[in-house]
């Protein structure tokens, strides 16, 4: 393209000799004086637009022609070498090796990893070929396995082959996708929804989409990797407010307000962004406190629903059903087809409007190929299930609550997660004489400083140390026959470091009796293992 | 479940509209009774002519080649300048307009109510006002197989775009616009039995992340094929292509590293680079001069402002870039590798089971030895008809990701109809090597077979390049057939591809369009220009006698003035297929005057009947 860019310049040249003459000969017409006059006032009026308008032609040129592999060659910090010198540079140059070799804990861990041998359920047959209890895999309703699930998959297989084989831009929109995003917003109530190929990638896909350098993002502490992720790729101001504490959030809500005001900033597209069940901890968002401070405060509200889709509500619809707020409150819905549904993707639910919007700026949306048929059927036919059969989630809640009963007064064990929650996690407590961990001794009330992703008071605690207890746990329980697993998370990579726990995900599929039998095997472990320390 | 020639009334849901001369359901010309086909012609065309086959390889010795990219003349320049223009001008204008007069129409793209746009409408223009106009070329609706047809869902608008109604008809197309390179878009076959039979023993789900108890025993007979495949020590896979790229390489890359990118990589990579924190510079797509100053610059320099070196420099190119065809120019980044001590990734997700004479993507196709190139990283949507993406390479460096990137930590694994797919796609490409001892003949062979250790010793000990899949590394109840253990099948294809994607590239070239790409490349870009030629054509192309459904894409998927169509090539193509869409090509091409490259012309038919001499030709006759 050089040579027509290089011929360009040459038309530009002449084009505005051109101009000088034409302008000198301008002036000569009679009456052109006139019009000159007209479109200078005009210009007068609104000098603003033409500004802009001008600024606007000059960086279009600009972008045009600027390459958009040029270097900083012209930067001060650059220093000037010969051919010479540069050789003897790179004869230097040294890297890192590419990857650090696994530490032996490291590798321990990843050895630690069970395999289950067969499909997943609640009773799987795991590599060491025993068979145990399972309340490490997501299965919160049960579908995994469901003859009827299976039966539609296979269907759809020989209708539609395995993969969608491009993206959805390109023939890669099947009619099913079509039909579970239409039966995903009528069974939440949205106007509409939109189909991710997988949860993880969803809303880190879905905040960018909406939020843009100098929008202004207020999101919990708490929140998961996730949504970090989607902020940083937004690039947005984000203030913080203290987890799952509203009166936290609506002190950030009136700070960043009376910011405005004060730097008389114009306005800005601001959203709150939080979770329905915390990942980190299955505390649960106070969904109609949250659609009220929005409202008050002219917010969007992003709801990452990955962990209470299908698992709280009367028929598993998530946190809206349980508070019986309407879905249409919550701006973008996120939620998970893979935990909620146990088939595979994410959705963002939605107005027209917003979900039509990710279609074109959804990121992992656009670039990726749409989710396999059979596994979209499964995840209606999953929907289908869950609203024909109500009976799933109140045997889903009695056994979250024979969980509960055993281990809520159990020593040792801390649980911050939500009652009603189907993942719970279970934090080390220490014995009071030998307390590893800090308790946070200021007793300044005074809040948290939004601008940084760190409350206050952090609590203290020794990462490595319950990390391996924990582990300790999770082994002991799997030698009694219960397979549960460590909440795992990237340390360094989180923003605030999450306290380590044990995280259970409680299945209908399993009789009460198993699940109290399990609970109690863990119970026990947790006695085991941090008495044993004492 | 195989059917014979005359059994595509199996694919009964979708054949609505029986039409037995369009050649789409049906072969023009009943097969012989000496020929029998297993494949269900609208999903992988009968095409019985050995002729019509060759080897995708690079030759030795030779620099790697693609067509140059040519200037249009500049009549077409100009006047592609004017029409933005002019869209953008009418866009302005009806905003304007519209804005005073049809306020609610707008009130979504304004501030209301103390709330601010969500898209406003300065960021939205592009998509209203230029890519609505044509939106009845993209996001079309489909049902069934994306396989050598394809069933469109029929649909009109009656405001311009805005709302699409279908009609509840639906069109048959041949369809040349899915990453179905290998044809493994199948209801039918081997691949789809095995696939059944997983449904039916696994269901659908995996139960989690990878570390928190979502690992199956196929997660690790999937991953220690995916190795065998590549000719690499190791391997992970991942649940989506996009997602291995965007969560695997912050992974690899941190603050103080330097990625170098091929200005034209993938938006997934692009989101991972940026994840990653790393330093980011770009070079000109596949300028291997570029690439070498940007080093000797990056090298002597170091970090920005503190100059101290880089901890480590990560070049990442495409195998073969998806918009463009061309192919990265694996040997001289070799050499520069050699001498600038960076590391190589390799995107792979079109080139992988398209290119090389063993389907091993790039390095196959070019001879360097995978091991020398540090990630080789894939996708399983394109060739292999499934979903996801893999990273093979050294075992120390794939641990590392695993425990590092973001996918076994927290993103759902892979399901197992997908893994099974996976495995039964690559085990037919690879062939299959039974058990010395006569299959099935010992109890304890199903027992040998089912051990996941086991399957990673028999990997281990046969380290031929490229190997074949030992029957023990895959699951014990997978049903073999016979043309998947003889690897016959996975050659068919591959033969099959390797001929469509030259014939149609070079019969373009003869046809006089400007392409771009390499000639082995299955991904043809045919250059439009112009922003309206692409409705035109797409529409000319999808109302044909025989409909062919293709890909149109502009700016901003390419840079402004080089809109283009985009062909993907598929071993269920035959080659009257192909055929086909030279013919409507030429005839498009005429009236929308296309025909734009320099070099002598043939017409339409001299070129279909030459078909043999053309693709075989070391330079194009
Ligand atoms: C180069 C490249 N990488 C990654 C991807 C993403 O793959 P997937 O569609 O499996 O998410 C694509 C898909 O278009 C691609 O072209």
């Amino acid at each position: 393209m050089s040579s027509s860019l290089q011929s360009l310049e040459l038309l530009l040249a002449f084009l505005s000799r051109s101009y000088t003459t034409l302008e000198t000969n301008f002036y000569k017409i009679p009456g052109s004086a006139v019009v000159a006059r007209y479109v200078k006032s005009s210009h007068q009026n609104d000098p603003g637009r033409t500004l802009l308008e001008v600024i606007l032609i000059i960086f279009a040129i600009r972008t045009l022609l600027q390459s958009r592999t040029r270097g900083d060659q012209s930067g001060k910090h650059f220093i000037q070498f010969d051919e010479k010198e540069i050789d003897e540079l790179v004869e230097e140059w040294t890297p890192e090796p590419l990857a650090q070799p696994l530490t032996p804990q490291e590798q321990a861990d990843l050895a630690s990893v069970p395999v289950i041998v067969g499909p997943t359920g609640p009773k799987p047959k795991l590599a060491s070929g025993k068979t145990v209890i399972n309340l490490a895999s997501y299965n919160f309703t049960g579908l995994a396995g469901n003859e009827e699930i299976k039966a539609s998959a296979v269907d759809t297989l020989r209708k539609y082959g395995l993969g969608s084989c491009g993206p959805p831009g390109f023939y890669g929109t099947q009619d099913v996708h079509i039909q579970l995003e239409q039966d995903i917003a009528d069974f939440l109530g949205t106007e509409a929804a939109i189909l991710y190929s997988q949860a993880f990638a969803t809303i880190s896909s879905v905040i960018p989409a909406f939020g843009k350098r100098g929008d202004v993002i207020v999101a919990d502490r708490g929140v998961n990797f996730a949504i970090q992720k989607g902020l940083q790729i937004s690039r947005c101001t984000v203030r913080w407010y203290d987890h799952n504490d509203m009166e936290s959030l609506e002190h950030v809500l009136e700070t960043v307000e009376k910011e405005r005001k004060k730097r008389r900033a114009p306005l800005t597209r601001r959203f709150i962004v939080t979770e329905g069940i915390f990942d980190n901890d299955g505390a649960m968002a106070d969904l109609p406190k949250l659609v009220e401070l929005k409202k008050k405060y002219k917010y969007r509200l992003i709801l990452d629903e990955s962990i209470s889709f299908g698992s709280v509500g009367r028929t598993g619809r998530g946190l809206t059903e349980l508070y019986n707020v309407p879905a249409s409150e919550v701006d973008m819905l996120v939620g998970s087809c893979a935990t909620g549904l146990a088939s595979a993707g994410g959705f963002c639910a939605g107005s027209h409007i917003v979900v039509n919007h990710q279609r074109i700026n959804g990121t992992s949306f656009v670039f990726s190929a749409s989710m396999p048929a059979a596994l979209t059927v499964a995840a209606s036919e999953g929907i289908n299930i869950l609203r024909n059969t109500p009976s799933i989630l109140s045997t889903l809640q009695e056994n979250i609550r024979a969980v509960r009963a055993i281990l809520d007064r159990a020593e040792y064990i801390t649980i911050p997660s939500h009652p009603a929650s189907a993942t719970i996690h279970l934090q080390i407590r220490w014995p009071t004489l030998q307390v590893p961990m800090h308790a946070s001794n200021s007793s300044s009330n005074k809040p948290s400083n939004p601008l940084s992703v760190k409350p206050r008071d952090p609590p203290q605690f020794d990462v490595e140390l319950e990390e391996r207890v924990l582990q300790d746990i999770v082994e002991e329980a799997l030698s009694q026959g219960v397979m549960v697993t460590r909440a795992k998370r990237l340390r360094g990579q989180e923003l605030v470091e999450v306290r380590p726990s044990i995280r259970l995900a409680v299945t209908a599929a399993l009789s009460r009796k198993d699940c109290e039998k399990a609970a109690s095997v863990v119970k026990a472990a947790f006695a085991k293992v941090v008495g044993r320390r004492r | 479940m195989s059917s014979s020639a005359t059994s595509s009334s199996e694919d009964t849901v979708l054949d609505e509209r029986q039409d037995f001369t369009d050649g789409l359901s049906y072969p023009r010309t009943p097969p012989t009774s000496s020929q029998v086909f297993t494949t269900v012609h609208s999903e992988f065309g009968h095409c019985g002519n050995e002729d019509y086959r060759y080897t995708s390889r690079h030759r030795a010795g030779t620099p790697y080649e693609s067509y140059p990219e040519q200037d249009p003349p500049y009549y077409i320049l100009l006047t592609t300048y004017i029409s933005y223009l002019l869209v953008i001008c009418l866009g302005h204008l009806r905003d304007f307009v519209g804005k005073r007069f049809r306020h609610v129409n707008y009130r979504h793209l304004l501030p209301w109510n103390g709330y601010a746009a969500l898209n406003s409408d300065f960021d939205s223009f592009y998509t209203r006002r230029l890519k609505l106009r044509i939106d009845d070329c993209f996001s079309h609706p489909v049902t069934g197989v994306p396989g050598r047809t394809i069933m469109l869902l029929d649909r009109y608008s009656t405001d311009y775009n805005k709302t699409m109604i279908p009609t509840g008809t639906r069109t048959r197309a041949l369809n040349i616009s899915s990453y179905n390179y290998l044809g493994f878009a199948q209801g039918n076959g081997p691949c789809a039995d095995a696939v059944e039979t997983s449904i039916e023993r696994y269901g659908v789900s995996s139960g989690g992340t990878r570390l928190e108890g979502g690992t199956l025993d196929l997660h690790q007979q999937a991953e220690a094929l995916v190795a065998r495949f590549m000719g690499t020590e190791d391997a992970l896979i991942s649940s989506m292509g996009f997602a291995t790229n965007s969560n695997i390489i912050p992974g690899l890359v941190n603050k103080g590293c330097l990625v170098i990118s091929d200005e034209l990589n993938h938006a997934s990579i692009r989101y991972g680079v940026r994840l990653s924190g790393a330093n980011v510079r770009m070079f000109k797509h596949n300028d291997m001069q570029a690439l070498e100053r940007l080093l000797r610059e990056v090298i002597s320099q170091g970090q920005p402002k503190t100059h101290r070196p880089w901890k480590k420099i990560l070049v990442i190119v495409e195998g073969l870039f998806s918009m463009e065809g061309t192919l990265a120019n694996l040997p001289v980044i070799m050499e520069l590798k050699k001498k600038y001590k960076f590391y190589l990734f390799v995107d792979e997700a079109h080139s992988v089971g398209a290119m090389g004479p063993h389907g091993r993507g790039v390095t196959d196709y070019f001879g360097v030895d995978p091991n020398s190139v540090d990630i080789l990283m894939g996708t399983f949507t394109k060739s292999f008809g499934a979903a996801g993406g893999y990273i093979a390479g050294k075992k120390a460096v794939i641990d590392r990701l695993r425990i590092q990137g973001h996918s076994f930590t927290y993103a759902e694994s892979m399901t197992p109809p997908v893994l099974t797919q996976v495995i039964a796609s690559m085990a037919s490409i690879m062939g299959i090597t039974m058990p010395a001892e006569k299959p099935h003949s010992s109890p304890s062979l199903a027992l040998l077979r089912s051990s996941s250790n086991e399957a990673t010793l028999a990997m281990s000990e046969a380290d031929i390049v490229p190997g074949t899949a030992p029957a023990s590394a895959l699951p014990s109840w997978m049903p073999l057939s016979p043309v998947m253990i003889d690897g016959s099948d996975g050659r068919h294809r591959l033969s099959r591809l390797a001929f469509n994607a030259r014939y149609l590239n070079r019969g373009l070239r003869k046809l006089g369009f400007i392409t771009y790409g390499n000639d082995d490349s299955p991904v043809v870009p045919l250059l439009l220009f112009h922003p309206g030629k692409m409705a035109v054509f797409s529409r000319m192309m999808r109302t044909r006698q025989i409909p062919i459904v293709v890909v149109v894409v502009a700016y901003p998927a390419t840079p402004l003035v080089t809109s283009r169509v985009r062909f993907c090539l598929s071993a269920s193509h035959t080659k009257e297929d192909i055929d086909i869409v030279l013919r409507a090509c030429d005839e498009v091409g005429e009236v929308l005057d296309l025909k734009q490259a320099p070099g002598e012309r043939w017409p339409v038919e001299e070129i279909i009947s030459r078909a043999v001499e053309i693709v075989r030709a070391p330079k194009m006759p």
